[in-house]
């Protein structure tokens, strides 16, 4: 260890201590003194990242492949049989479909609520070293993005456009913890505050407890003044454990989130809400249950009994 | 000497920036995936001396600050980098077990970036910054010290080989 320090050093130490903690101080206040810069930053980062995508897409898909081999052990073996331009061409094939199908999903979702949006790629995911959860999309205010807009999934909320960028846009994802939403049960329309938890699962507060919630209901967003930051009627998620204790000030519940925020490759952004609420018309459809054919054999005995 | 230092050394840190937020967060790593930027300048505050050492911190923390997916206030990543490249390039000065052996190095650098992460975590809380579940936290801290530790054997070689390049670069030149 170093015994002692010269006095040029522990200046240095003290000078760039006093900027950090300026730097803290500043932003804390609300003065967006490094705004510009940050903005500059990402407006130079995301040709990078929107290349780095295009080049590792194949990787990603190759390393999902290896992370779900146990599942798709027949899957796989099925492909070892094809050769390796085969291959290439599948994974490429198996990305543009699945970003098909999440689109197609996106689009009948918001045609249905009479929601206009814009469709954007995820051109990064956020790491999470900063404990938040974050991805990025290729389009910004060029597109006519803007900071605290709705952004969907194929199956319901997603998240919310945290930062904007000429060409390129932050989206708070739903699961991150500083995130939190209005939200009213599809029925009932109990009304609630959900708080992102930074996993799958989200944590409902009711603010009243005159009826109960079972397992099962589905959460919708409440809506916000002028659609933003949340339109009306978007599904969120499903309740997985409610806490109906009588003594409870407030009844809590666990939903779980429609959307699967490790699979997002295409999202859209609400950027004109709906003209009438669309109420529980997004509710997602409970799987049917096929029916299994029920056989009947009629016997007949014989008149005369054989042998 | 120092300025000299620094001038080379920025263009490598952009660049590790780079490479950072648009190959590596690509990846959805499990236990929240590491941070080459901190590795590196870990690695580098852990070979320079303290007054080198908190400028390279200041600005790999500055950086940090600047990445989209920091959730804290501008200038959080600063002063916790800054600190803990003094602190790691202090404790390390004349410390041959740490200069002069490969594992007394990573083990440096990896238990430092654990807790530059605790420390980011406990200064999160205190400045209100949102935080996960108890859960989630120990899985990326965890996770994060992990990767440190895998990723630090791999790329120390390349970290010092540039390093000793820069130092050296004026008999070299």
């Amino acid at each position: 260890m170093r015994n002692g320090g010269d006095g040029r050093a522990r200046l240095l130490l003290v000078i760039l201590i006093v900027t950090s903690l300026f730097l803290i101080t500043l932003d804390l206040r609300g003065v967006k003194v490094l705004g510009g810069l940050t903005q500059g930053t990402q407006t130079v980062l995301s040709p990078f990242q929107r290349a780095g995508n295009t080049v590792l897409t194949p990787v990603k898909n190759f390393f999902s492949d290896v992370t779900s081999l146990g599942r798709t052990r027949s899957q796989i073996q099925n492909l070892k049989n094809e050769n390796a331009q085969l291959k290439l061409d599948l994974l490429s094939r198996k990305n543009a479909d699945g970003e098909l199908e999440q689109l197609k999903k996106i689009l009948d979702l918001a045609g249905t609520a009479g929601y206009k949006v814009v469709n954007a790629r995820v051109i990064s995911q956020g790491s999470s070293q900063s404990f938040s959860q974050t991805i990025t999309i290729d389009l910004g205010t060029n597109a006519g993005i803007k900071r605290n807009m709705t952004v969907l999934s194929e199956f319901g909320i997603a998240g919310v456009v945290k930062d904007v960028y000429p060409t390129s846009a932050l989206i708070q994802l739903a699961s991150d913890p500083g995130f939190r939403i209005g939200g009213r049960i599809a029925g009932t329309q109990q009304i609630g505050i959900l708080s992102g938890r930074g996993t799958q699962n989200a944590s409902l507060q009711l603010l009243d407890n005159s009826t109960s919630i079972v397992e099962g209901d589905v959460l919708l967003a409440r809506g916000s003044i002028f659609n933003r930051p949340f339109v009306p009627g978007v599904p969120i998620g499903y309740v997985t454990g409610a806490d109906n204790s009588a003594g409870a000030v407030a009844q809590t519940a666990t939903v779980r989130y429609y959307t699967n925020f490790s699979t997002l490759a295409v999202v859209a952004v609400v950027v004109s809400g709906p003209t009438s609420n669309p109420g529980d018309a997004l509710v997602p459809q409970k799987p049917r249950p096929t029916p299994v054919p029920t056989v009947t054999i009629f016997v007949t005995p014989s008149p005369t009994p054989s042998n | 000497m120092l300025t000299r230092q620094i001038s080379i050394s920025a263009p490598i840190f952009l660049l590790i920036f780079i490479i950072q937020e648009s190959v590596i967060t690509q990846f959805r790593l499990p236990g929240g995936g590491f941070s080459l930027l901190t590795i590196f300048a870990l690695t580098w505050a852990v070979l320079s001396q303290t007054e080198a050492a908190a400028v390279i911190g200041f600005s790999a923390g500055f950086l940090m600050d600047l990445s989209q997916s920091s959730s804290g206030p501008f200038g959080q990543w600063t002063l916790i980098m800054l600190l803990a490249g003094y602190a790691i390039s202090y404790v390390g000065y004349g410390d041959d077990n740490v200069h002069g052996n490969a594992i007394g190095t990573v083990f440096f650098v990896v238990i430092a970036s654990f807790f530059v992460e605790l420390a980011y975590l406990i200064s999160g809380v205190l400045l209100g910054v949102p935080m996960p579940t108890f859960g989630r936290i120990v899985i990326t801290l965890i996770g994060m010290t992990l990767w440190a530790l895998l990723i630090s054997p791999i790329l120390l070689p390349l970290f010092t080989y540039l390093h000793k390049l820069i130092i050296n670069s004026r008999s070299i030149l």
